[in-house]
């Protein structure tokens, strides 16, 4: 997004991303390029994508996520995907996406969870 | 054009994706579809206008209402691009000549009730989809 309107917060050394209603392609891969920036600018180990904002994905969408999912875990990290609503959820599995492998979590509450007990398990210092 | 219900829109850059999404979802809404299946038509469209953006790099998206046994949707996407050469591959969910998933086509088909292709080569690519309102 040229004009940078997506919104990154980092609490706990995890970014909160919050994805805007209806990107266009442009703003996608922007998107994408922004959160892996962010990642390394803050040492990230996770990141939460959340998606309870938006109203469609379709294929190019969902490839651009899982895609991210995958930089992120090559860069150290665990991505969540957070929000994703009834509509969607039903929709991207009728077209056949495949976002099975990405974590989700019904909200941005319980996805914060599940990083911070996961970063937790990994990093805790004897 | 006033009504929401109907409209024909070009698609010649990778925007009028964006553009074409909020006008069939206005449609949807207005024909008064629940928010599952404007989800679905809205993402059909995406799909099938990005194909024409990709392949052909322009064409038109037109919609209209319909009846028969029950009152729906139809949209067509037309462009006059290179043509599909091998319509049962392009249907096969995988199946892609670029970069893609290869799930735009058979995932639309699967989104919608009615979807048919008329293609030929050098001459260009016409998807009609449809999705009929159930009270
Ligand atoms: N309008 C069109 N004109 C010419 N060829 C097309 C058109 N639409 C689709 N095709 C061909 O059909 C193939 C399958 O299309 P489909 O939308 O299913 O997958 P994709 O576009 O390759 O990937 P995805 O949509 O999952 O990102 C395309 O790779 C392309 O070769
Ligand atoms: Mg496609």
């Amino acid at each position: 997004m040229a004009n940078g309107t997506i919104s990154v917060i980092k609490v706990r050394g995890i970014l909160l991303v919050t994805v805007p209603p209806d990107p266009d392609d442009i703003a996608v891969c922007e998107l994408q390029e922004q959160v892996l920036q962010a990642m390394a600018r803050h040492s990230a180990k996770g990141l939460i994508l959340d998606i309870s904002m938006v109203e469609t994905i379709d294929s190019f969408f969902a490839r651009t996520v899982s895609e991210t999912a995958k930089m992120v875990t090559l860069m150290g990290g665990l991505t969540v995907l957070a929000g994703m609503r009834a509509s969607v959820a039903i929709t991207t599995t009728q077209l056949g996406l495949s976002l099975d492998k990405t974590l989700t979590a019904l909200d941005v509450d319980r996805a914060m969870d599940m990083l911070v007990s996961a970063l937790d398990g990994t990093e805790r210092t004897p | 054009m006033s009504s929401p219900y109907e409209g024909e829109m070009a698609i010649d850059t990778e925007y009028d994706i964006v553009m074409a999404r909020k006008a069939v979802r206005t449609a949807a809404v207005a024909l008064g579809f629940g928010v599952t299946d404007v989800t679905r038509i809205v993402t059909a469209a995406s799909e099938l206008t990005r194909n024409i953006y990709l392949y052909a790099g322009s064409g038109i998206m037109r919609w209209h209402p319909v009846s028969g046994n029950f009152a729906g949707l139809e949209l067509v996407f037309e462009d006059q691009g290179p043509g599909i050469a091998d319509m049962t591959r392009a249907m096969q969910p995988g199946f892609s000549s670029g970069n893609g998933l290869g799930m735009g086509l058979p995932g639309s088909k699967r989104l919608m009730d009615e979807m048919d292709i008329v293609s030929e080569i050098g001459k260009g690519t016409s998807v009609r989809i449809r999705k009929w309102l159930r009270r």
